[in-house]
């Protein structure tokens, strides 16, 4: 496990080999020897310390020559069994040193493949090591391998998390195209919006003085009128006047009738009075002529008299003819005066009606105008506002774009480490070397081009991240292509093209000559697709070890994230 | 009937009649009539002149004249009729009484005679002359 072999002191993720203390022998004995040698010496410094103590303190002398004496031998017993040890070693130093060869020749194998990264072949020429160092070995294999895996995941994931990032740049990018353009299409009727409510605010103002001109109309025909139904009412009052003075004059019409009459009647018994006066005169004879002449004035008289009555009556006939035409006039001049009058308050009202309406619309007008203007000016900031939002809708986009480039950018980067990734053989099936391996090992195992062609139909749709699988033999005769799923017009037209040429001289089948294993192409142009796409390349050897030709597993670029 | 004698001039209708002046006792405004049944279209009826009866003949029919256009018989000439020797008093209900003139007997172109006498003419007027003597021998 990697996490085993994580060095504490390094960093992390960083694999580094612990050291391990060699096992054999010789190490043993050097350590043996030289705590031996410790030993001897601290016991040689203790008995020296005891010795001179002993002396310093009045002890017999001949307990420090026994003591001294013993530290000599076992200083000379320890010498001959560290001399005997030297001499048995170097007995054996010729045939360590071949067998160290033959590991250290094995070690270089193994990292030989490690450093080609072939991890799954490093791992096989860890046969023949120490257990512990192939242990070792394979350990740190399989955390290398681990670690290209996830970087191979990471790689995938960076990119697709590019993908994403570029969709959603991408989508926003159209979305504040689409913003901008409705800001602008916003701004522009905000502006002519603005520009209407500048109209409406000046037809306003001239509504509004229109208006207080109508007013003051209003107020001089109000005025006016009031003067014409004062002279309306005067001149019915003076109507009023005559025609009480008219009834007044066919009251005393009436009694002058009454007048003539009692006159006619007069007149009648006077005519009556002097018919008799004749009448008696005559029955006196004579003597009553004279009473007769009298008579006869007196009828005559009478009779004037009925004559004038009969005169005033014809002129106070006319005199009451006029006075009822007057009436009836005055009548109707009242009543046409009532009418005139009725006429004048009613156009009067009106007028103050119109003066009222002229008002109200002069004052709506004021505030139409107010609140245009107050609108004008709202319109303009909103108009100043979008301008600003435009503006930070552009540099959004612009971002967007810059987004949609690093996003690019960051694709391109996870392909890169996917083919860093890639550039080692796993022991995985999502390792293309592998894959292209283990499909050339398959192949390998048949031999006519036809099946060779089955196997290859079977194999790739197992694997759904293979666009097209090919096999050319080292003689340029026969070249296999298969493809993924069904194959359209275009992409055969453009298999038979690349089957007329060489396919030897293409950078994959070249790669294998040239390194002799597996290869991974940088991305190129594909013949029979058109479109980018990167290869794995295998030789495929004959049972003898010869060279039958070379495999080529293509990825398209556009799908690479599926691996 | 006198030579030259005084009549005096009444409407009757459309007729203008000349009653002998000493045959009026007097002219009056009409008097109020009091009808009487079963009397004569002439006779219009009863009325009262100085506490006696006094009976108002129409003097318009009397003549024969057409009545006029509304008959209101403004006056009541009060006369004798009859013969001298048997008179009475009548009343003559008439239009009008126009005054007193002067009728030469020359003048008058005798008729049938009776209460007609005859025709005269008095300022180119045609005056039918009455004699009121006769209206009692009717």
């Amino acid at each position: 496990m990697i996490a085993n072999r994580v060095d504490a002191g390094a960093p992390a993720g960083v694999w580094s080999p612990r050291p391990e203390r060699p096992e054999g022998e010789p190490p043993a004995r050097i350590a043996s020897a030289a705590t031996g040698w410790l030993i001897v010496l601290l016991l040689a410094l203790a008995g020296g310390g005891l010795l001179a103590r002993a002396v310093s303190a009045g002890a017999p002398a001949w307990t420090a020559y026994v003591f001294a004496l013993g530290s000599g031998l076992a200083v000379v017993a320890y010498g001959a069994s560290v001399f005997r040890f030297y001499r048995r070693l170097e007995a054996r130093m010729p045939a360590g040193e071949a067998e160290s060869r033959a590991l250290a020749e094995r070690l270089v194998g193994a990292f030989g493949e490690l450093g080609a990264g072939d991890l799954v072949r490093s791992v096989e020429r860890t046969a023949g090591l120490p257990k512990r160092v192939a242990e070792v070995f394979q350990a740190a294999a399989g955390a290398l391998s681990a670690l290209a895996e996830q970087i191979q995941d990471s790689s995938i994931e960076v990119a697709s998390a590019a993908d994403e990032v570029n969709g959603i740049a991408s989508e926003l990018a159209s979305g504040s195209s689409e913003q901008a353009a409705s800001v602008v299409e916003i701004t522009a009727a905000m502006e002519e919006l603005a520009r209407t409510a500048s109209q409406i605010a000046d037809s306003a103002s001239l509504q509004a003085s229109l208006a207080d001109r109508a007013e003051a109309a209003g107020d001089e025909g109000s005025a006016a009128v009031d003067e014409a139904v004062g002279g309306v009412e005067e001149v019915q009052k003076r109507i009023t006047g005559i025609a009480s003075r008219a009834d007044t004059l066919g009251t005393r019409s009436k009694e002058i009738y009454r007048v003539l009459d009692l006159i006619t009647e007069i007149a009648d018994e006077t005519h009556i009075l002097s018919l008799n006066a004749a009448i008696e005169g005559a029955a006196a004879g004579v003597e009553g002529r004279r009473f007769a002449v009298v008579a006869e004035e007196v009828r005559r008289l009478a009779h004037r008299s009925q004559e004038s009555v009969d005169s005033v009556r014809g002129l106070l006939d006319e005199f009451a003819s006029s006075i009822r035409a007057t009436i009836v006039a005055t009548e109707e001049g009242s009543k046409e005066a009532t009418r005139v009058l009725e006429r004048a308050v009613s156009a009067s009202a009106a007028i103050t009606s119109l003066r009222a309406a002229a008002g109200d619309t002069a004052r709506v007008a004021r505030q139409i105008s107010l609140a245009t203007q107050q609108q004008n000016a709202a319109s303009d900031e909103v108009v100043l506002t979008l301008r600003e939002v435009s503006q930070v809708v552009q540099r959004m986009t612009g971002g967007l774009k810059q987004l949609s480039g690093t996003a690019d950018r960051l694709n391109r980067l996870g392909l890169t480490i996917q083919l860093l990734a890639q550039s080692f053989h796993l022991d995985s099936p999502r390792s293309l070397k592998h894959l292209a391996e283990g499909w050339a090992a398959q192949l390998g195992a048949v031999a006519a081009p036809g099946d060779k062609e089955r196997l290859l139909d079977e194999l790739i749709p197992q694997v759904p991240f293979v666009e097209m699988a090919y096999f050319v033999d080292v003689a340029g005769a026969t070249a296999i292509l298969c493809f993924q799923g069904r194959v359209s017009e275009a992409q055969r037209a453009r298999a038979a093209r690349a089957r007329e040429s060489d396919l030897r001289h293409r950078p994959w089948y070249r790669g294998v000559l040239r390194q002799g294993r597996t290869v991974l192409t940088p991305p190129y142009e594909s013949i029979p697709t058109g479109e980018a796409c990167l290869t794995a390349a295998t030789p495929l050897f004959g049972p003898g070890g010869e060279l039958l030709g070379v495999l080529g597993i293509d990825v398209n670029i556009n799908g690479w994230t599926r691996i | 009937m006198s030579e030259a004698g005084s009549h005096l001039l009444v409407r009757a209708g459309d007729f203008v009649c000349a009653l002998p002046l000493q045959s009026v006792r007097r002219v009056m405004r009409a008097l109020t009539v009091h009808p009487l049944p079963g009397a004569t279209a002439e006779l219009k009826g009863l009325s009262e002149f100085a506490g006696e009866p006094l009976p108002i003949l129409d003097l318009a029919r009397l003549v024969g004249a057409p009545p006029g256009a509304s008959p209101a018989f403004p006056v009541t000439i009060v006369a004798w009729a009859g013969p001298p020797e048997a008179r009475e008093t009548v009343g003559l209900a008439a239009e009008a009484a126009l005054g007193v003139v002067s009728v030469p007997a020359s003048s008058v172109v005798v008729g049938e005679g009776g209460f007609v006498v005859g025709e005269a003419s008095v300022a180119g007027d045609v005056v039918r002359v009455l004699n009121l003597e006769a209206l009692g021998r009717r």
